[in-house]
């Protein structure tokens, strides 16, 4: 609607009383207060069509408001918190720090867990972690089109708890989330659970102390750089990105994925190649890949022995059309108009050493895995369908109107074969996990100078 | 009395500014576009706003548009936008929840 706006097109929006908030931040983030909103009591979506209609019949004054009455900015919000240094005080530092903490879950600066305090000589001890200039612009993140410096990188990754050896891979991982093609913005500002799942690969994984075995998706001692180097993501979103929940992430129900989710790839359990070496680097690149997610299931099977029989039980994980990404290629795919970029859905695997080991037996790769989940997991169009806009497959995939006629056809819930990643992760015992992916996972190179 | 310094978390932000278009004068007459990004009810909305727009503004007609692109939510293009501008004289969404 801003788009339309800049073309001189005056424009009205309807929005739900709980997104007025959420729109106005995306208003104001693209440049215009003040966009006309008419406020409906409820989402549209989940109504009977004559609910939908009530609630816009009693709107209607405020659209024809909205495109003839002059437009008039909203009031500013209080003005953020501009100044570099803070300062707490307490009776002891104890106290102080406990102020600190206070006020930046007031401030919606926290994640909810106390935070370690950046304090100038802790932001300095970080920077070391990094030959980069502190002023480096690293990445613009969105939805808030924050200045990602490799210095405020730094004060949240104090305040996760990160060594400074993390710091590369903070950054490594906010280039991902930067990257157009990942179209944070649209995870970020979601009703949906999105969390970022950071993959480290190569050696600076090990230097990181990551965990790539037992638990390595925590909790726990073995995982504790994990735990932190996942939490500084997050906070780079939310403090850099400005993703703040109630204000920007409008997530329904909320997720425990989203306050830290990293490990470490198992390579040295794993019988193919790094997983970065898919994504087309070196071997001895390390790397930091992200893939947003909606949600867990685990991949549980002490009984089978052959491939054949693993992928039958894993792609019951696959097929289930609660998921929001089962299927979604039938109504198209995830799109950033401005900078023409289109995700298919992914969904990451992480395959336990002993699952890999008998694919590997039976000279299965990731490739091989991959065709036979494709095949594997289908459902009936009528059931792909249940959750999905009939308009916008008809818009989408006009070929495909023959469908409608063979509802029990069953059509796979992913586009292609490669929209399962493979990775390797865990210690012993049959046990991986399926990650239902949001779009596309996006690399970067741990390319510290 | 123990004092604690910190640096601030909160990245700067890059600032965009758009101006609002003009407002109509009169809906009579004018040309209004409908955008719905498919989110499921957007277009129940739509219809009935339409109607009841046509009962008050003789004149008024309507064009119904999507976005060219995307899944669950239909997004315009630089070119959706364009040929919306050029169509239309105002226009009424549901994009949001």
């Amino acid at each position: 609607m801003v788009e339309l706006e800049r073309r001189g097109v005056p424009s009205v929006i309807f929005t739900a009383e709980h997104f007025v908030a959420d729109a106005r931040r995306s208003a104001l983030s693209f440049g215009l207060s003040g966009l006309p909103l008419a406020v409906v009591p409820l989402p549209f979506t989940n109504q009977r069509p004559e609910d939908v209609h009530r609630m816009a019949e009693a709107a209607v004054e405020q659209v024809v408001a909205g495109l003839t009455a002059p437009v008039e900015a909203w009031a500013a919000e209080a003005p953020p918190l501009t100044d570099e240094r803070l300062v707490y005080e307490g009776g002891d530092l104890l106290e102080a720090w406990e102020g600190m903490n206070r006020d930046f879950l007031g401030r919606g600066w926290s994640d909810g867990f106390p935070l370690v305090a950046p304090t100038p000589r802790a932001v300095e001890a970080m920077l070391r972690g990094t030959k980069r200039d502190p002023t480096e612009v690293i990445a613009t993140l969105e939805p808030g089109f924050g200045i990602a410096t490799v210095e405020k990188l730094a004060v949240n990754a104090v305040m996760a708890g990160c060594p400074p050896a993390h710091l590369p891979l903070l950054i490594a991982a906010v280039k991902c989330l930067a990257e157009p093609k990942m179209y944070i913005r649209n995870k970020a500002m979601s009703t949906g659970p999105h969390a970022p799942l950071v993959l480290v690969n190569g050696p600076r994984a090990h230097l990181a102390g990551l965990n790539s075995g037992m638990c390595a998706l925590g909790p726990g001692a073995p995982s504790a750089g994990n735990t932190v180097l996942g939490r500084a993501v997050r906070l780079a979103m939310m403090n850099v990105g400005h993703t703040y929940v109630g204000v920007s992430d409008m997530d329904t129900i909320g997720s425990p994925l989203k306050y830290s989710l990293c490990c470490a790839e198992n390579q040295a359990g794993s019988p193919w190649e790094p997983y970065q070496v898919t994504r087309g680097f070196a071997r001895e690149q390390s790397t930091v890949t992200v893939h947003f997610v909606y949600g867990i299931c685990e991949l549980h099977d002490f009984r089978s022995t052959t491939p054949e029989d693993l992928v039958e039980v894993f792609a019951t994980a696959a097929t289930n059309v609660a998921q929001v990404g089962t299927a979604l290629w039938l109504i198209g795919r995830r799109a950033d108009p401005r900078y023409k970029t289109e995700e298919k859905e992914h969904n990451t695997l992480f395959i336990c050493p002993e699952h890999a080991q008998i694919f590997a037996r039976a000279g299965w790769g990731r490739r091989e895995i991959q065709q036979a989940l494709y095949q594997a997991a289908r459902m009936p169009f009528r059931t792909l369908m249940l959750n999905k806009e009939p308009k916008a497959m008809e818009v989408a995939h006009p070929e495909l109107a023959w469908l409608a006629d063979h509802p029990d056809l069953l059509l796979p819930v992913v586009e292609t074969p490669e929209c399962f990643e493979i990775a390797v992760v865990g210690g012993a015992a049959g046990r991986g996990a399926y990650f239902y992916g949001a779009g596309e996972p996006v690399t970067m190179p741990v390319d510290d100078p | 009395m123990a004092r604690l310094e910190i640096q601030n978390p909160v990245a700067r932000t890059v600032q965009h500014s758009v101006n609002p278009a003009a407002r109509l004068r009169d809906l009579r007459g004018a040309t209004v576009g409908l955008y719905w990004n498919m989110k499921a009810g957007g277009d129940a909305a739509l219809d009935r706003t339409e109607a009841l727009l046509a009962s008050r503004f003789p004149g008024i007609n309507f064009r119904r548009y999507t976005g060219s692109v995307g899944w669950l939510m239909r997004h315009c293009t630089a070119e959706d936008a364009d040929r919306i501008a050029s169509e239309v004289s105002a226009v009424v969404g549901t994009t949001n929840d």
